[in-house]
């Protein structure tokens, strides 16, 4: 794997399933996400898939509100 | 130096004071509210009524946030008028707040349904954080509900049940839910969303009059048709009827909201409007509008306060809307102003499946998306381009939207 793809890999996002939060999290609804934020955030959670952080206005350890609650982690 | 105030502590109130501070930063600014706590999320208000959500991540500024930023927060403060001759706020305890140019974002409360007992206890309007609290631990304690209002609120009230094991019956004057926005393949995909989590919608149906017990506690509905349905629970949300009491006499122009242009002035000089409030200019629909999401709400607050602190026409509003409901397994959303234009295409794909663009003049104005939301950012883009794209819908109701199928733009 070449330093380049390292890099992306480490400053990409994905999501993963919560059953709840805690007083401490931060939550937003996918309502608060702009249009290309939305758009990748449903881009990776319909294919499974990290994002690249330049990509999206996502912070690990948020929370994203949508059908289910989404946890953001870096990947 | 300059004073700014501003009625309203909601989403577009709080961006309005953040951007006049980044502005104008000698300026005096000074939030009002009625509230009792500054901003909080609204969006995620119906998230804790389900019981899902602790308090903490709803709340968004707490008080330090306005001291930071030398910003007056006046919190249960209400305000009983504004004399635009002398530009003062009179508040009913607060003494009177003078002002250079004043920004008017009260938002709406619930409307009561005109019948008999719609106050009676058990029945509950959906607005405030105070309000969340109050169905969360109500519906907690019920078994049988009733929910009013077949639109985008009246939907949450439907989760609420569902969330906390209440069975309820969905009371809906029509032959279906949002029927301004969808038709009945779209709307039964909703329809059998309430069913999975225990709603059942009612048609044709609505409320005569609510019974009560001798304690005042609401017992039953009954519809227009003398259907009872019983219920210790109730959701009413009909609509908003917006918080202009306190402008009678000061000659602002109303229309259901208060007008305001692109810039988000009103015709009283130096007063400027923001959020669901407002009857906005819409230059991508071009005529005049509303709007209850949070993204257009904080925009026009943004927006506004921009041109308050330039004191001229510096920034137009335009804004392509979101609106989710993300209540059941599949997701929804409506953009722009799906109810509105001349024309509209439809198509379903499968049970969980279907989709709505709007369109004025040929141009998309709006839309909705269910089950599947990969075109939206897309349909977003053709409407904020302007582009005349009616006469190929075709290629809009594809599953996967290719925009490189579309015909190349004419010259104008």
């Amino acid at each position: 794997m070449s330093m380049a793809s390292c890099d992306i890999l480490r400053r990409s996002r994905h999501l993963e399933r919560v059953e709840s939060v805690t007083a401490e999290t931060t939550v937003r609804h996918v309502d608060q996400l702009d249009t290309e934020t939305l758009d990748a955030f449903y881009r990776a959670l319909t294919a499974d898939r990290p994002v690249s952080e330049a990509d999206v206005d996502l912070e690990p350890g948020e929370v994203i509100v949508f059908t289910d609650y989404y946890r953001v982690a870096r990947t | 130096m300059t004073q700014y105030v501003i009625i309203g502590d909601g989403i577009s109130g709080s961006s309005a004071a953040e951007t006049l501070r980044e502005e104008d930063p000698d300026a005096k600014i000074t939030v009002i509210t009625d509230e009792g706590e500054p901003l909080y999320n609204r969006i995620l208000i119906k998230e804790h009524a389900k019981g899902k959500l602790p308090e903490a991540p709803i709340s968004i500024h707490e008080e330090e946030w306005y001291e930071e930023r030398d910003i007056e927060l006046s919190l249960d403060t209400h305000v009983t008028s504004v004399d635009t001759d002398e530009n003062v706020v009179h508040t009913h305890d607060s003494g009177d707040i003078p002002y250079d140019k004043l920004l008017v974002a009260t938002g709406g409360t619930p409307t009561q349904l005109p019948v008999d007992n719609s106050d009676a206890d058990g029945i509950h309007h959906f607005w405030t954080f105070q309000d969340a609290r109050g169905i969360r631990e109500s519906a907690e304690a019920a078994d049988n509900a009733v929910v009013v209002g077949a639109g985008l609120l009246g939907i949450d009230f439907a989760a609420v049940c569902g969330a906390q094991g209440v069975d309820g019956k969905y009371l809906m004057r029509g032959d279906r839910w949002w029927r301004y926005a969808l038709s009945g393949e779209g709307a039964e995909i909703m329809h059998e969303g309430m069913r999975d989590v225990g709603v059942e919608p009612v048609f044709d149906s609505g409320v005569d009059h609510f019974e009560t017990d001798d304690d005042g506690a609401v017992t039953a509905a009954v519809d227009p048709n003398g259907d009872r349905y019983d219920c210790d629970f109730a959701g009413v949300a009909i609509g908003l009827t917006f918080n202009t009491e306190f402008l009678r006499g000061a000659g602002l122009e109303q229309d259901n909201g208060i007008l305001v242009d692109e810039y988000m002035q009103t015709n009283v000089d130096d007063i400027y409007a923001a959020g669901d409030i407002t009857r906005f200019y819409d230059v991508l629909l071009g005529e005049q509008a509303q709007n209850g999401s949070w993204g257009s709400a904080k925009e026009q607050g943004r927006v506004a306060a921009v041109n308050m602190a330039a004191d001229a026409e510096e920034e137009e509003f335009q804004w392509v809307s979101s609106y989710s409901i993300t209540h059941f397994d599949f997701p929804f959303l409506s953009f722009g102003h799906p109810t509105l234009g001349d024309e509209h295409a439809e198509r379903k794909y499968s049970d969980t499946e279907w989709r709505r663009v709007a369109f004025k003049d040929g141009k998309i104005v709006g839309g909705v998306l269910i089950g599947d939301l990969s075109p939206q950012s897309k349909f977003k883009q053709l409407m904020r381009n302007q582009r005349v794209v009616a006469d190929q819908a075709e290629v809009l109701l594809e599953k996967q939207v290719d925009l490189d199928n579309l015909a190349p733009e004419q010259e104008q």
